[in-house]
């Protein structure tokens, strides 16, 4: 497991035994990721977490279009493995999960611990900070110390 | 045949819903005619499985047989049906004198005699009882002084390590005894091809008990006593004798769910002395 | 809900005891069909009893014995029970301790061979 913040570490451990997903990330809103765990190392981890919040902001853009509440939940089911995406909202801001499973659990699981894995982020989140605001000449920093943090350089 | 016969059968003939199969199946018994009695007491359970009446009628026809193992079972859903069974208590209780287990026998004996007092049959066994127990019981006054030390026992039999359930029915291949990480520790079972199948089945059947243990925990209903599953191969009875193992029970497609049921229980608990053997 | 599954779910739920009739999808745990009391919460009934039916046709077929037609957990505080129907419903019952089994059985069966 590589996480930003401890705090997110024990719920996804439980997260991802309960369900036996092959993988999860944990994404901000704008594809950063704040964790990884499973089996991620064949995965382009930065391309996915971008992809992936891509893919939920042009849905919310869908849903907005087609005058829809906002969708808390995707879902693609491929041959062999299924992708679960789905935003939630944090006092840190909106974080994002994406999963990734195999024949040998269900999207009935997945979900059904996805829930848990939320309601169990948010009591182990510290207090709100507020929405940390991200300034340009930060950015870059920021992106840095995310990848230090998850390549361990 | 007798009249009576003649008339029930007639009765059974025209109508085989009728209850009329338990007083038949009792006169065909008690004229010895076990076989006969015997296909009326089943075809009549397999239209009224839950009917106390039923087992007990059958336990008694095999009991005259000599089939003591079936009488029991039999016996022992009559009184999971109906608990207050005159007829089951009487025939466990002397079930259970034969086998020894006098304390058992008494509390059995003792209930049907509360409910037939004038039964005088059984109020002679139950002072039977109450003598044998009586006569088993020596108090130490009664050893005269300067006697020889009483020996130490002799020492415990080692555990039979692969007679967890010998004398059981299926002891060697429908009778499973595995750690929670699936592995055999003791039983056997075979397919219904003969194929021996007990490793592969042990190993899947761990993590059905860790299923179970999570589905019940989460859906908070507290913790599992039993899995029943019925197959076209077999039905099965998977239980957790302790923490640490799971017990399968496997018996042709046909046998009561219900009596599969009791038959798991005296197999859990010949599991448990066995492995408490071990430690 | 079709008028079918709503009938079906409906004579289980006439079965004392019974506080949860769900029809579930096989191949994801998703309920399909469902009619449960207040508190019951059907979605995580289907996803875990149908990954506890998965594993136990595993494990039944391993053996030999082929794919199981009826499945019923009992436990302290209630009992869950489960009859595929076809390959891709599961029929489920969640259920108090009072529920007649022999019963249950019974119209869990019928249900299951119907609405396959």
């Amino acid at each position: 497991m590589r996480s930003l913040e401890p705090w997110v570490e024990s719920p996804l451990a439980t997260f991802l035994t309960e369900s036996d997903a092959r993988l999860t990330l944990l994404m901000t809103g704008s594809g950063q990721v704040v964790a990884q765990h499973g089996f991620t190392h064949a995965l382009d981890v930065m391309a996915a977490a971008a992809l992936g919040a891509a893919i939920v902001a042009s849905t919310d853009a869908l849903a907005s279009v087609l005058g829809l509440r906002a969708f808390h939940a995707l879902h693609h089911q491929g041959h062999r493995h299924g992708v679960f995406l789905a935003p939630f909202e944090m006092p840190q801001g909106r974080m994002i999960g994406l999963v990734v499973y195999g024949r040998d659990t269900s999207l009935g699981l997945v979900q059904l611990f996805f829930d848990r894995l939320v309601s169990e982020l948010a009591a182990a989140a510290p207090p709100g900070e507020g929405k940390k605001v991200v300034l340009p000449q930060d950015f870059e920093h920021e992106l840095h110390a995310s990848l230090r943090a998850l390549f361990g350089r | 045949m007798s009249e009576d016969i003649r008339v029930m059968t007639a009765q059974l003939a025209a109508d085989p819903t009728s209850l009329v199969f338990l007083p038949l199946g009792e006169a065909l018994r008690q004229r010895g005619q076990l076989d006969a009695a015997e296909k009326v007491a089943v075809a009549g359970l397999s239209r009224y499985p839950d009917l106390a009446d039923g087992h007990d009628l059958l336990a008694r026809i095999v009991g005259d047989r000599g089939d003591f193992e079936q009488a029991f079972d039999e016996w022992g859903i009559a009184l999971r049906l109906d608990p207050k069974h005159v007829g089951a208590h009487k025939g466990i209780g002397f079930l259970y004198f034969v086998a020894g287990d006098l304390e058992e026998a008494l509390h059995h004996l003792e209930t049907a005699g509360a409910a037939l007092p004038d039964d005088d049959g059984l109020q002679s066994a139950i002072a039977r009882v109450h003598e044998s127990l009586a006569s088993r019981a020596q108090p130490e006054e009664d050893v005269p002084a300067g006697a020889p030390p009483v020996q130490d026992p002799a020492p415990a039999e080692p555990v039979d390590m692969e007679g967890a359930f010998r004398g059981m029915e299926g002891a060697e291949d429908g009778l499973l005894l595995l750690d929670n990480k699936g592995r055999c520790l003791t039983g056997g079972l075979l397919s219904p091809e003969g194929v021996d199948v007990a490793d592969v089945v042990a190993a899947h059947l761990a993590g059905v008990a860790q299923e179970a243990s999570r589905a019940v925990e989460l859906l908070g209903l507290g913790a599992w006593h039993g899995l029943t599953v019925q197959a076209p191969g077999a039905n099965l009875q998977i239980v957790a004798p302790d923490a640490e193992s799971v017990l399968l029970l496997a018996r042709e497609a046909g046998m009561p769910l219900g009596r599969l049921a009791m038959l798991s229980e005296r197999a859990a608990a010949a599991a448990r002395e066995w492995l408490q053997g071990l430690s | 809900m079709s008028m079918e599954y709503r009938e079906a779910l409906e004579s289980l739920t006439r079965i004392r005891g019974v506080v949860g009739g769900l029809l579930v999808s096989r191949e994801d745990g998703l309920v399909v069909a469902e009619a449960a009391m207040d508190g019951v919460a059907g979605n995580a009934v289907a996803a875990l009893t149908n990954a506890l039916a998965g594993r136990m046709q595993a494990a039944v077929a391993s053996g030999g014995f082929g794919d199981p037609s009826f499945f019923h957990l009992h436990a302290d505080g209630g009992t869950i029970a489960a009859a595929p129907a076809g390959d891709e419903l599961l029929v489920v019952v969640i259920a108090d301790r009072r529920v007649n089994v022999g019963l249950l059985r019974l119209e869990m069966l019928r249900i299951a061979g119907s609405v396959a």
